[in-house]
């Protein structure tokens, strides 16, 4: 296994983690159905190529056309792909997060996801259209050369830092009473308001935490891949994301790294394996990768739909009967 | 205590509510009583803020209340319960009851980032307040079970003992003892009293007569959208329209 | 003829092919309260039998038959294999939702190894030109037009003086009321997913024959389309669909003359997303699309 290998698996699995964490937050503890979840790992992506290109008038650039082009050191363009992700869900979030009828709400996203992506294929000078933007510099590619493995190291560190941190934000936010009020939120939204929760406020916070993670992962995806275009960011890759979320466990922080690991990782190599080993009809390997998501998200909410690792009890200290709590799914 | 004056709530052509106004006072329990689809259930809404009245003001302790969202007079002490079950079911009976409390350093963004040992006190604190209140409705040994596995007598207790942990003002419930085994009603009856003896203002929607005349200092009559009577069971027993239209029985 | 008046025939034709597809998805909806997001596969799936059977030689008229039964069966083993099973198990709305994209998924899928990702048309001579005024249509576009007109027609007649139209009504208002009342609901869930499934088989030929080519890309276009009139006329409300069709074919074709046809399927995107955030019950006002409470 050379190391550009190993590299490529462990920053996209990296990758799928921070979003699945993030679309946790938002679809499994808050009850957000963000169905358009990639538009916002897409701005991040976006946002951390235009700040870190030169301009395209540029030499070797310019045949392309995008706005922007700012050449900032990193970690520059890893915060602006952050920020935003949060400053995207402030209008997403202020359109949609009303009393809507949550299929309603979820088909309202499906398609805004659609719009974005249509809007900027055709809107060939903003961010290059339909061909996207390529030649994206790499972090830190002036002071390490990225064609050695030191470099492949360095990105997986990098990658790392970024799981971590989005680690950090879950784990802190699941685990404590903001937590508990986002799970009641979303058991009952009427019932929690009426103990004086504010639903607006709260599935506003969570959404830009969410979305500034999602900023996050597009940031470091694209710094590695170092191109970006409308064909990677289509609807469907919101589905394959949410399939993670439920086969992995919704609500928890480790079924939501499960599920990254099984679904998109894991489809991943499988498709590589198919491909080395010449199975099935070339070219139309992903097509069946797509029949297998399907009835995978299908076979799950049928028999399993808490995911592999359900959401675990609280249980507190004290409690008087310990022994007799174990790990019994919900109600 | 709780004033509402001249009430209307009308949805797709239909008077829900019609000009209802009535003034609960305070440290009593009230009874709401009245036929099915006599409103009873919107008004209750109103009052909470779950659903906006169509004109008319609603003032608590003096202040106008009229424009606030449910949220808000929660936070002020007007707590209402649900006709139908409204638990937090994906959380166990203590959680449901923390989540309640308002006071809770780590309940919100930058007090959950800043880690355990910023709300650990506040925390520990709630925990044994709530653990008082379910060794005073008996519910101890459900601590850690999930709220949705509960009957539906717990539940409605779940929810009682959720609204305390507000420590509210007024409480509105709505049908506190429907669907309860009749032991706990019993229980639930005795509750009410103490908490009344506390000093807590009561606004309670029933149907079951008997419980209304053991249990409320004075009953307001609604029907199709109006009151037609108020005052005690006793005083609304000899006016004979009233009589007609409900109270048999 | 100006560009106006160009644009408003092709709003008379593009009108009458978002009305067929509407009007279906519609019923789906306020009949079983399903969004079935597999409708535009559906659609796409039809107009590809009817372009097999075009390619044997077979005319489109014909063609457009075949995609109807076609539609009717697909839709209908769909639900009784699928929806209706998830639909007893209590699955929540939006869990519903993520079965019917699956699906869509799945379709669309399985299709391109069959069909390739490449797109098509249909062999089939446009007809002489026919003028009405200031405006020139092809006769295949006057005779969509017609056979828009015609299955309104029969639905409206279907909904109106059919007994299996007034239990649809009633199961669409109240199922649990209905089928106290002694409705077969069952037969009629099915009854409505063959009725539809056929609008939306002949609404996927009639699409594709409408439009210069076609590929299974094109599922996703149709199925919002259908959507926005759908929502924007009242989701669930039948007449509401065919009012939803009136004003986003005539608004898309009007807004791809004046600025880009590129956009054409952003203006529709764009109107149904409006409505469902600021008005979501549509026109033909309805509790159906409101909050559920709780």
């Amino acid at each position: 296994m050379n190391t550009y290998y190993a590299a490529n698996l462990l920053i996209y699995a990296g990758v799928d983690i921070i979003a699945c964490l993030a679309l946790n937050l938002q679809f499994g503890v808050s009850g957000i159905t963000n169905f358009s979840f990639i538009v916002f790992q897409a701005v991040g992506a976006y946002t951390a190529a235009v700040l870190s290109m030169p301009p395209d008038t540029a030499a070797g650039y310019d045949f392309q056309v995008y706005f922007g082009g700012y050449q900032l050191p990193f970690p520059i363009p890893w915060i602006g792909g952050a920020v935003a992700g949060g400053l995207l869900s402030i209008p997403v979030g202020f359109f949609v997060l009303r009393k809507l009828r949550s299929d309603y709400q979820a088909i309202a996203l499906l398609v805004t996801s659609i719009i974005a992506n249509t809007v900027i294929t055709n809107a060939r000078s903003f961010l290059n259209g339909a061909a996207g933007l390529a030649l994206v510099p790499q972090p830190l590619q002036d002071r390490i050369d990225p064609s050695t493995d030191t470099y492949q190291y360095l990105y997986v560190g990098l990658t790392a830092l970024g799981v971590a941190l989005a680690w950090f934000v879950s784990a802190r936010i699941v685990n404590s009473p903001f937590g508990r009020t986002l799970r009641a939120m979303r058991d009952h939204e009427l019932a929690a308001t009426a103990l004086g929760k504010n639903p607006v406020r709260l599935k506003m916070t969570i959404f830009i935490v969410g979305g500034m993670i999602a900023g996050l992962s597009g940031a470091i995806l694209v710094g590695f891949i170092q191109v970006w275009a409308p064909s990677v960011w289509l609807y469907p890759e919101t589905i394959i994301l949410f399939a993670a979320v439920i086969v992995g466990g919704r609500g928890n922080n480790i079924g939501a790294i499960l599920g990254a690991l099984l679904v998109p990782v894991g489809f991943e190599e499988v498709t590589r394996l198919m491909e080395r080993l010449n199975i099935g009809p070339p070219g139309f390997i992903p097509a069946f990768e797509w029949v297998a998501i399907g009835l995978l998200i299908m076979g799950f909410l049928w028999f399993r739909p808490d995911g592999v690792r359900p959401e675990p009890r609280h249980v507190f200290e004290g409690s008087p009967f310990p022994e007799e709590v174990e790990s019994v799914r919900a109600g | 205590m709780l004033v509402a004056r001249d009430i209307h709530r009308h949805f797709e052509g239909m008077r829900a509510v019609d000009g209802v106004s009535i003034d609960v006072p305070k440290g009593q329990i009230t009874g709401l009583i009245g036929p099915n689809g006599a409103g009873k259930s919107t008004f209750m809404a109103v009052l909470a803020g779950t659903l906006p009245a169509t004109s008319g003001s609603i003032s608590f302790e003096g202040t106008d209340i009229t424009h606030l969202p449910t949220y808000t007079r929660a936070r002020r002490g007007v707590v209402r319960t649900f006709q139908l079950p409204s638990e937090f079911a994906r959380l166990t009976v203590l959680e449901n009851l923390l989540v309640a409390a308002p006071d809770n350093r780590g309940d919100s963004l930058w007090g959950a980032l800043r880690g355990k040992s910023y709300w650990k006190a506040d925390e520990d604190r709630l925990v044994a307040q709530a653990r008082a209140l379910l060794r005073r409705f008996g519910m101890t040994a459900k601590e850690s079970d999930y709220a949705g596995t509960m009957s539906g007598g717990q539940k409605r207790l779940i929810e009682i003992m959720r609204a305390l942990m507000l420590r509210p003002r007024c409480l509105l419930l709505d049908e506190p003892m429907s669907g309860v085994h009749p032991k706990i009603v019993d229980e639930i009856k005795q509750y009410l009293q103490s908490l009344r003896a506390e000093g807590l203002t009561i606004l309670m929607v029933e149907h079951e007569l008997h419980m209304v005349e053991q249990l409320c200092d004075s009953v307001v009559v609604m029907a199709q959208g109006k009151v037609i009577g108020s005052g005690t069971m006793a005083s609304l027993r000899r006016q004979q329209e009233i009589v007609d239209a409900y109270l048999v029985g | 003829m100006s560009l106006f008046e160009a644009a408003f025939g092709f709003g008379l034709v593009s009108m009458s092919v978002i009305a067929l597809a509407a009007v279906g998805f519609t019923m789906q909806f306020g009949i079983t309260n399903i969004i079935n997001l597999a409708y535009g596969q559906v659609m796409i799936t039809s107009a590809y039998v009817a372009y097999y059977l075009n390619r044997a030689g077979v005319s489109i008229w014909i063609g457009m038959i075949a995609g109807a039964i076609f539609g009717a069966l697909f839709s209908f083993l769909l639900n009784r294999i699928v929806y209706a099973p998830f639909q007893r198990k209590g699955t929540t709305l939006l869990g519903m939702v993520i079965v019917s994209l699956a699906v869509s998924l799945m379709i669309a899928n399985l299709l391109l190894p069959i069909v390739g990702y490449y797109s098509t048309s249909y062999h089939q001579d446009p007809g002489g030109l026919i003028r009405l005024g200031g405006i020139a249509l092809t006769s295949n576009q006057i005779v969509i037009i017609v056979i828009a007109v015609a299955v309104m027609l029969a639905i409206h007649g279907l909904l109106t003086y059919t007994r299996l139209g007034k239990a649809m009504r009633a199961t669409a208002a109240n199922p649990s009321l209905a089928r106290n009342c002694g409705i077969p609901t069952q037969r009629v869930v099915d009854a409505v997913w063959l009725i539809t499934g056929a609008l939306c088989g002949l609404a996927g030929v009639v699409a594709a024959l409408n439009a210069d080519s076609f590929a299974i890309a094109s599922g996703a276009g149709f199925l919002i389309t259908a959507l926005a009139a759908a929502v924007l006329g009242g989701a669930g409300q039948p007449y509401g669909a065919m009012i939803g069709a009136v004003i986003i074919g005539m608004v898309t074709e009007l807004s791809a003359a004046q600025w880009s046809p590129e956009y054409k399927d952003v203006v529709a995107f764009g109107i149904l997303v409006a409505v469902m955030v600021l008005r979501p019950q549509g026109l033909l006002a309805r509790r159906g699309a409101l909050a559920a409470a709780g």
